[in-house]
């Protein structure tokens, strides 16, 4: 066996696996570990398959930021786990019977002979081949739309994110610079002219107060 | 040697365990969207490897365009997730019970 | 390097350049202005659509023009569907205004997310690519998610919200793996090119047929056919009233296109195949939307199975285009026309639906029982007269305009030999009649429950007013709405 295949089924068995325990792991916290598990894998597959850009932009957006993202919202959340998986098991038989066959049928279908090698030889591009400057050579071509389309979409998910989960709440106390710049002396400082009293008053209440 | 129906039978599987996980976590928000990320990431390994043996590059864009359409729907999800919790403070679909008809 | 690159002619696109443009117009004066000039907003946001609407109309030739390397086509059909696209989203806009301010959502987020989603609209109705009809729907899905739960505070409102995201981005994920393998097999994710490869027959039907079940799920799933339904009725009820009548309207004209675009321009080489599942779900979907919404006491949940039932109608007259796999191209324009027709007719007359139900709306109260429509002829008999156009069209009563867009559709599914399905459909849009007149016998023949006036302002009552008597001005003359969509689809096709 030469050492691409062996890496392919290494990173798929992984992947797989990491997968199914997603699916099925008792704390969401692991799942979402067990799910950046499966795309380091995907990346490395990608890697099999000379996509290297998408490759590194998977482990370093999808994990590195989107995947924090859902580590956050679970830790911040207070998730209960027992309650959250009643049903899991008497639902599972039903579900992984289906999904096998799901599979079953999926792979009769893609194992055809069609998508064999004769009609799709593997690709070998030469170890010079940049892969990340062909797609960004297209990309500001031919997808310069889909590409600012996305950055609408971008946009959109900046502005429900902030509009659904910003709040100010009445009872938070914050100070506005602006404000404090801002301020003159009139605002702060009342001079008050009063007439100066006489001191023993003062001295007998000290007095009164210290004998009761 | 490693061919496309290698790949696309992994996607199949993938795709299927983000199917089923759906179905077995209907009660846990959290994990059906991360069931959810499984299927785009089982759509996105079918399109690198018919990209790959296809030698046409605009599988791979399609792709990273997944990629970020999935990053903005994650990120709107989750606030969504967010603002639900506060208002339920709980994520359970069972709780979700106030539409049937 | 780059020699073989063509700078892309950015003509075709203005509107929706102008569009998003004048987004950003809106985002800055918001915020420096939204705490001070509520209405500001809302006003430029009106301003922005009329602006696209003259911007398309001016554009208009009649010709198709592709840009942006073959991923934008904009032809007369786009042009059509666009202009009715920015009425529907203005007619929203006027009608949700005084509901929108009476609960403090009037916010510049709201008017942003409504433009955005138009601009997604746009895009699916320009879509010529898989990329673009995918980005397209994806801008349009994700604005909607926002929109739903936009009342924060409101629990009913987020519910909806968060099973409308997890079952759309479920859609999404079949609709990404139908595609993923069509591209597999046609080694093209352009419309066209996919039609190429299909016609000279060098893909592999059994992937081709794997790839398009995947797809037609995802697509009944947007469209909300039988069985992919499950978020309609949920999602209709629980969002803002203002926000159903959007999600109820516009999007549907960019179903519509991308349904086209992907069945009719795309994979016409499997008109047999998506016939078939086609069929099945039109006939389930006229069948139990009817059904279900007898059994309902909330309007906006009985509008939502009537959805169902609509939609139906209209895949049912996009899939009589082919007979028994031999294309006539009158037979396929007149089909694929009435299917046009039967999208304009709904979208006119679920704005009048839900623009009533808005109108009993004020602060404080949500009119969304039957029960709020009791008596109301005692309470406005012009408002009773409205409705009743307006359920009287969607039951199919002549002469409105529901009447003649089921007429067509029916007419074409005959013509396709389908004669035992449209006597099914008539047959369940008969029993649909029943919960359509009992809005109409709650209107006259009840005492009202509900007696306050009805206090909504001028602007809203006048273009209310003018939707119902299009409604029944439609049906007096049908063929001129019905040529107008024949001439656009036999200059698009």
């Amino acid at each position: 066996m030469e050492l691409k295949t062996i890496l392919f089924y290494l990173f798929a068995v992984i992947m797989v696996f990491a997968a199914l325990r997603v699916v099925t792991a008792r704390n969401p916290v692991h799942a979402v570990l067990f799910l950046v598990l499966a795309f380091f894998n995907a990346a490395g597959l990608w890697m099999l398959l000379q996509a290297e850009f998408l490759s590194i932009m998977l482990v370093m957006v999808y994990v590195g930021a989107v995947m924090v993202l859902f580590l956050f919202v679970v830790m911040m959340l207070d998730i209960n786990i027992e309650q959250m998986r009643k049903g899991f098991w008497t639902h599972l038989p039903l579900g992984a019977g289906v999904g096998l066959l799901m599979v079953a049928e999926m792979a009769v279908v893609l194992s055809g002979r069609y998508f064999g090698l004769q009609n799709f030889p593997p690709q070998n591009l030469p170890a010079n081949h940049s892969n990340t400057k062909e797609l960004a050579r297209v990309m500001f071509t031919d997808y310069v739309y889909p590409f600012e389309l996305a950055s609408v979409i971008l946009l959109v998910a900046v502005i429900a994110a902030v509009m659904l989960t910003q709040r100010t709440r009445k009872d938070t106390k914050g100070m506005h610079p602006n404000d404090q710049i801002a301020v003159k002396r009139n605002d702060r400082l009342r001079i008050v002219r009063m007439v100066s009293e006489p001191p023993e008053v003062q001295a007998v209440d000290a007095k009164a107060e210290e004998k009761s | 040697m490693i061919s496309l129906p290698h790949y696309l039978i992994l996607g199949a599987i993938l795709f299927s365990i983000g199917v089923v996980g759906i179905f077995l976590n209907r009660k846990n928000l959290i994990v059906l969207m991360m069931a959810i990320e499984l299927m785009l990431l089982a759509v996105n390994l079918n399109f690198v490897a018919f990209s790959h043996y296809l030698n046409d590059l605009s599988g791979q864009l399609f792709v990273f365009f997944i990629l970020v359409v999935a990053a903005a729907e994650a990120g709107i999800g989750l606030a969504i997730l967010v603002v639900l919790f506060r208002n339920l403070s709980s994520i359970h679909v069972e709780d979700l019970d106030q539409l049937k008809g | 390097m780059l020699n073989n690159f063509v700078m892309p002619d950015l003509y075709p696109a203005a509107p929706e350049i102008f569009l998003l443009c004048m987004s950003f117009l809106v985002l800055f004066v918001d915020l420096i202005f939204g705490a001070t000039h509520r209405g500001l907003a809302a006003l430029l946001t009106v301003v922005t659509l009329l602006g696209c609407a003259a911007i398309t109309i001016v554009t208009a030739d009649g010709h198709t023009a592709l840009t942006f390397s073959n991923m934008f086509v904009d032809d007369l059909l786009a042009d059509f569907l666009k202009l009715v696209t920015y009425l529907a989203v203005i007619v929203v806009l006027v009608y949700s205004r005084q509901y929108l301010a009476d609960r403090g959502l009037d916010r510049g987020e709201f008017y942003l997310l409504v433009l955005y989603a138009t601009l997604g609209m746009m895009v699916m109705i320009s879509a010529a690519n898989f990329v673009t009809i995918y980005l397209g729907l994806e801008l349009l899905s994700l604005s909607l998610y926002a929109l739903v739960a936009i009342d924060r505070n409101a629990s009913r409102a987020t519910e909806a919200a968060m099973k409308y995201f997890v079952l759309g981005a479920m859609a999404s994920g079949l609709l990404l793996y139908g595609m993923s393998m069509i591209y597999g097999a046609t080694g093209s994710l352009e419309i066209g090119g996919v039609a190429q490869a299909m016609h000279h027959g060098q893909s592999d039907k059994t992937i081709l047929v794997f790839g398009l079940v995947f797809l037609v799920a995802g697509v009944a799933f947007k469209l909300g056919l039988v069985p992919f339904h499950m978020w309609i009725p949920d999602v209709y009820h629980g969002a803002p009233t203002a926000v159903t009548l959007l999600i109820g309207s516009a999007p549907k004209l960019a179903a519509f296109a991308m349904t086209l675009r992907l069945l009719v321009y795309g994979l016409f080489g499997l008109a047999d195949d998506w016939q078939k599942m086609l069929l099945l779900m039109a006939v389930l979907s006229i069948g139990l939307g009817n059904l279900a919404a007898i059994a309902q006491t909330n309007i906006k949940r009985m509008l939502a199975y009537s959805t169902i039932s609509h939609m139906g109608f209209m895949i049912l007259g996009l899939m009589s285009g082919v007979v028994g796999g031999v294309v006539d191209p009158f037979t396929a324009v007149n089909a694929y026309s009435s299917a046009l027709y039967y999208t304009v007719a709904y979208v006119l007359m679920s704005l009048g639906a839900f623009g009533m139900v808005l109108l009993l709306s004020r602060a404080g109260y949500e009119a969304e029982n039957l029960d709020d429509f009791r008596g109301l002829n005692q309470r406005s008999p012009w408002f009773a007269a409205v409705m009743l156009v307006i359920m009287f069209s969607m039951a199919g009563i002549p002469f409105f305009v529901g009447f003649f867009a089921k007429f067509a559709v029916l007419l074409a599914a005959i013509k396709a030999g389908y004669t035992v399905v449209a006597v099914v459909a008539v047959m369940f849009s008969l029993v649909g009649a029943f919960y359509y007149l009992r809005v109409v016998k709650l209107m006259y023949f009840d005492a009202p429950v509900d007696s306050a006036p009805i206090t909504a302002p001028m602007d809203m009552r006048i273009l209310l007013s003018i939707n119902g008597v299009a409604v029944a001005a439609f049906g007096l003359f049908p063929d001129a709405l019905m040529s107008l969509c024949t001439t656009t689809l036999l200059r698009s096709l």
